[in-house]
């Protein structure tokens, strides 16, 4: 059952992502509004199968990567959301929609039936350090959306070229207080995230850090966010270069969720056990 | 002279570790070569390596330690490099803040007034010594106690929140430092190390990865009982292991542990990591009539132990799997019948009717074994880690108070003027979150107007 309510998310999404892009084309309010109602519908559907899912499952149900992709894409529309509700900045939804809706579509190829869960996650802090993690990295997504259209629409003001799109994309400095606001919220998510995994690793296995690719990568995304949060508290790194370290920054935070479970197989093992 | 020129070498040097342009590269450089670690396997035995890479390359990447790179002289070097200028930035720059913060500017001269963005004029009537109450009051409700001060026949109000603010980075910074000690303090007088007691045995000695090789604990730890349990499925839920500690040759400590839920003695923990089996013994094997399902003959084999039946054949247990793709405990039994070909096939304790579909007068019931499995234990001692912990509390505390917080300042200068009128300057500032403070100083400017 939760996994309808996942399909008709997705398709909401995939609306909202229509309805924004069609704002971008044809610069129509009705789209933005269409959009923003797609998500938020397609958020409360979503967060309804969550919740189905959690008592269906009787745990909080981000162990796999079907579960996680699908928690990850929830995070990214409720941050949107709120971003969105603050700054008004409509042509964000046509950068943050797609990615919540290409994260969600990945989940229809994986399968979807509620496992049972390894001893290695029955653990409380399983929702805690899941939670505070994928909220951070949905911040660091809506941060690269807002890197991405700073460097479009500096390009765009550096040809000294009115295009159509332009005139649709917000002014430097909103964006790049995004990026910055995205950084204060994200940032120390991050750090509370990689402590509680530290805390669950030290009680689980006995030792809080033992340089495992998922944890090395973790800090890898620390340290990046942490020289952007030096270079713009002191150096003044704003915009142009901001924005690049926000897009690699969210490459990293990729990496170590994806990347490292597909890329670097057999390296990384929390869920398995006794072999 | 020479004293002179080697201050100046000292003060470059010092400013070189504690400054900025240096934290960054040192950021970026610690991210960037942490990632060869988590390309290349850490810390496999050679013949792993030898599957992967070519003997020349196997010694370059050896030689740059490559192999266990987050214990590689030239890592740890980064990470030094990393706490120096930690230290030096701290503590270059704290006495500045502690003056800041002790001791604040509570005058605003003319310079300030020009170079804050946040000033405002007015002029209202009255004796300065008239309004001094009135807007200290005022600006107590509105924002904070301020702090008088007469400048010849000027007055000034200062007033200010989050001082403390300024200190959230000094903190964070500390902070690292203080998980770096933890982690050295670990690694000095901690080890990590690796146990199997098989069911009914004991250990008193580990041996443990690193230099410290076997580590005798002082007391011993014998496992009960060791078992599995699974969902219905036949997916593993849990792994269990009965440990009895003994000192002095009496038990002084018994619990069950699982994973998620370690045993600890004297600063030592045990956490179950795995589990093997060490033998079989005693295999229930049924032989029942197929028609009605009686009981013909209930077997009690050893592994391998040829045990023979009347009617049926030679039967023995050659191969056993506590879980056989996802079905359960599964015994594999060889047949040997009076006449025609052996026969071996697996048989389900979860699906004692499974041997049915050979149809023979007769089935296999596999009905239970008494494995002897060991448990695998993960044993740490780490007396740093509550250091570490120290330091993530002050960490997170340090980074929510720089983050969020916001030292903002606030003055107000009552100047005597000509015809028995005051002039108000109203000047602002804060150091984070400066749009926040915009409006809470229209805020200001509203309530002292009404003054």
């Amino acid at each position: 059952m939760n996994a309808f309510f996942l399909k008709l998310a997705a398709l909401f999404y995939l609306a909202g992502s229509l309805s924004y892009l069609a704002y971008v084309v044809f610069m129509s309010e009705k789209a933005v509004s269409a959009g923003r109602f797609s998500l938020l519908f397609g958020f409360g559907v979503h967060l309804v199968g969550f919740l189905m899912r959690y008592f269906e499952a009787g745990y909080t149900p981000i162990t796999n990567l079907f579960e996680s992709l699908s928690f990850f894409s929830l995070a990214v529309v409720g941050v949107f959301l709120v971003v969105e509700r603050r700054y008004r900045l409509k042509v964000l939804g046509a950068f943050v929609s797609p990615i919540a809706f290409i994260l969600i579509l990945f989940t229809a190829f994986l399968p979807s039936e509620i496992q049972t869960i390894p001893p290695a996650l029955q653990s409380y802090w399983l929702p805690i350090h899941a939670t505070l993690l994928f909220v951070g990295d949905a911040i660091f997504a809506v941060a690269f959306a807002a890197g991405i259209i700073y460097l479009i629409q500096e390009r765009q003001l550096k040809r000294k070229k009115l295009g159509p799109l332009m005139r649709r994309l917000p002014p430097l400095d909103v964006l790049d207080e995004i990026n910055h606001r995205c950084l204060t919220f994200g940032f120390p998510l991050l750090t509370v995230g990689i402590i509680t995994g530290a805390i669950w690793a030290e009680y689980a296995w006995g030792s809080y850090w033992s340089w495992d690719p998922k944890e090395t990568w973790s800090l890898i995304t620390w340290l990046l966010y942490a020289a952007l949060l030096h270079g713009r508290l002191t150096v003044g790194w704003r915009g142009r270069k901001a924005a690049i370290l926000a897009i690699v920054g969210f490459g990293a935070v990729l990496f170590t969720f994806l990347g490292v479970n597909l890329l670097l197989p057999g390296l990384h093992s929390y869920a398995s056990f006794g072999r | 002279m020479s004293k002179k020129s080697s201050e100046s070498f000292f003060e470059k040097v010092w400013k070189f570790f504690a400054s900025l342009r240096l934290a960054i590269p040192v950021l970026i450089i610690l991210a960037v070569a942490s990632i060869f670690g988590t390309i290349i396997e850490q810390n496999k035995p050679l013949e792993h390596y030898r599957r992967f890479y070519s003997e020349s390359t196997i010694k370059i990447l050896s030689k740059l330690g490559l192999f266990d790179m987050y214990h590689s002289w030239w890592f740890l070097l980064l990470l030094v490099l990393f706490a120096i200028n930690l230290t030096c930035c701290t503590v270059d720059r704290l006495p500045n803040v502690f003056k800041v913060v002790r001791n604040p500017k509570r005058t605003l001269d003319e310079g300030m007034e020009r170079s804050l963005s946040l000033v405002h004029r007015w002029r209202k009537k009255g004796k300065v010594e008239e309004l001094r109450e009135k807007f200290a009051s005022a600006l107590s409700q509105a924002f904070a106690k301020p702090v008088e001060t007469y400048n010849s026949d000027v007055l000034h109000l200062y007033a200010e929140r989050g001082a403390f603010s300024r200190f959230g980075v000094y903190i964070t910074h500390v902070s690292i430092l203080i998980v770096l000690v933890g982690a050295i303090i670990g690694n000095i007088w901690g080890f990590k190390g690796y146990v199997n007691i098989v069911e009914g045995d004991q250990i008193s000695r580990v041996q443990t990865r690193g230099s410290k090789g076997i580590v005798d604990l002082g007391f011993a730890v014998r496992c009960n009982d060791f078992r599995i349990e699974y969902y219905p499925n036949g997916t593993p839920k849990e792994y269990i292991s009965d440990l009895s500690v003994i000192e002095g040759g009496k038990e002084v400590l018994r619990k069950t542990i699982e994973v998620n839920d370690p045993l600890r003695y004297k600063g030592i923990w045990f956490y179950q990591s795995s589990y093997g089996t060490a033998g079989a013994t005693n295999i229930t094997v049924d032989v029942r009539k197929k028609e009605d399902g009686s009981l013909i003959k209930r077997l009690t084999l050893l592994p391998n132990q040829k045990v023979k039946v009347e009617g049926v054949g030679t039967i023995s247990a050659v191969d056993f799997d506590p879980n056989l793709q996802g079905f359960g405990p599964a015994l594999r039994v060889r047949v040997e019948g009076e006449s025609g070909q052996p026969l071996s096939f697996w048989i389900f304790k979860n699906f004692p009717d499974f041997d049915k579909r050979r149809g023979q007068p007769f089935y296999l019931v596999f009905s239970g074994i008494d494995e002897i499995y060991y448990t695998g234990l993960q044993v740490a001692k780490d007396p740093g880690v509550n250091i570490v912990w120290v330091g993530c509390v002050f960490m997170v505390l340090g980074i929510l108070v720089a983050f969020f917080g916001s030292h903002r300042r606030v003055w107000l200068k009552l100047v005597p003027q000509e015809g028995g009128r005051v002039e108000v300057v109203l000047a602002g500032a804060a150091n984070r979150n400066r749009l926040a403070f915009e409006k809470t100083f229209q805020r200001l400017k509203e309530e002292l107007s009404k003054v």
